[in-house]
């Protein structure tokens, strides 16, 4: 028996870990890169449990005014994110939101709210002050774009205004200003008081997404749990 | 020695469970979430977090696995898997300390997840050495 014990130790162990592995990778929501292409979950599938109707609706102090968004401002379903350029999975949750702004049009008002997480990421307050920048031109939706969309690229780059000066030039913005802009009072201004909305609100991290006042699971933003959660919302809206 | 080896496979298993996190992480696609404390998703996203088309992490569980199970099969009195311990530990020991420099001079991100997992590699190669010095001892 003692021969065979350790194996059958062995085993156990292993056995425990495929067990937990396989559950986990089941219950796991699979996240929905820019490329993929998940079904949407039917509502009454497990999907329609997305829901933050179970969270708290949160009021925090006002953010920069005027905010920047999307969409018309009495839509039944109003989505305010706070976001870092620089994160990862803000960078996921980009073409994500982009998504869901075509699928829902008029029925989605956005909201996005600079949130650099310095030190953590070393470029994100000079790619937050850069899309403020291009803000006060009436640009902040083009800059905000293409900062995304080139994460990976200028990301990795030690310095990045250049890179940001070249994205003021492509989507149209008078560059002087914008170099004087970037590091002006009233963009700074305008990051701190989105940044203090935030804190207002509990957000620790990004990206960090309300929908009506009510903060959506961090599990539920890929863009197949997240369809069910603003459909959710338009229903008990009755729209 | 037989506490060393039962302190060896309980640190294994801590391992086998951090490794396994990553790599369920890694297959469903998800990345941690941005915090000021945390580089977890610079870290996983990277082209560092997969060798040969596999999951980093999945091999280091597969490592932990195995560190795992020569242990308890040296503790039950196996003395060859005893011996090949050693090497692999300390082989682990040299791919953590790769990746630490990857994360603090390429990345230049730290994940919580990847340093528990040094720690737990580094302690094991504290264990197999001490193995290596008293076993001589002992003889």
């Amino acid at each position: 028996m003692k021969r065979i014990l350790p194996f059958i130790i062995i085993l156990v162990v292993l056995g425990v870990a495929l067990t937990s592995a396989w559950y986990l990778t089941r219950t796991i929501p699979a996240a929905q890169n820019p490329a993929g292409n998940h079904p949407p979950s039917a509502p009454g599938s497990p999907g329609s449990q997305a829901s933050p109707a179970d969270q708290p609706v949160v009021n925090g102090v006002p953010g920069a005014e005027p905010a920047h968004t999307h969409g018309p401002e009495n839509a039944p379903v109003k989505l305010e994110e706070f976001g870092d350029f620089e994160c990862p999975p803000c960078g996921l949750f980009h073409p994500i939101l982009k998504q869901m702004e075509e699928e829902f049009g008029d029925k989605l008002h956005v909201t996005f709210r600079e949130f650099p997480l310095v030190p953590t990421h070393q470029h994100a307050l000079a790619a937050a002050s850069a899309a403020e920048a291009a803000g006060l031109q009436g640009k902040f939706w083009e800059m905000h774009h293409i900062i995304y969309d080139h994460q990976k690229e200028w990301s990795k780059q030690f310095d990045v205004r250049p890179i940001f000066e070249g994205y003021a030039k492509e989507i149209g913005l008078d560059v002087d200003r914008f170099k004087k802009d970037v590091d002006s009072d009233a963009v700074a201004n305008r990051i701190m008081q989105d940044g203090k909305r935030g804190h207002s609100m509990g957000v620790k991290g990004t990206p960090t997404v309300f929908i009506n006042g009510r903060e959506v699971n961090f599990e539920n933003l890929p863009a197949d749990k997240l369809r069910v959660v603003i459909q959710n919302e338009l229903r008990s809206a009755g729209k | 020695m037989r506490k060393v080896y039962i302190l060896a496979s309980v640190l294994s298993l801590l391992g086998l469970a951090d490794a396994l996190y990553l790599t369920i992480e890694h297959l469903t696609g998800q990345t941690v979430r941005c915090t000021i404390l945390s580089g977890c998703s610079e870290v996983l996203s990277s082209e560092y977090a997969v060798v040969a088309g596999m999951p980093l992490a999945a091999v280091g569980a597969a490592a932990y696995f195995t560190v795992f199970s020569l242990a308890i099969l040296a503790l039950f009195g196996y003395r060859i898997a005893g011996k090949i311990l050693t090497p692999l530990v300390i082989a682990m020991f040299f791919v953590s300390v790769w990746l630490f420099y990857l994360q603090a001079f390429v990345i230049r991100q730290f994940c919580q997840y990847c340093l528990f997992s040094a720690a737990i590699t580094t302690c094991l190669l504290v264990i197999v050495l001490s193995l290596l010095w008293f076993r001589p001892a002992a003889q």
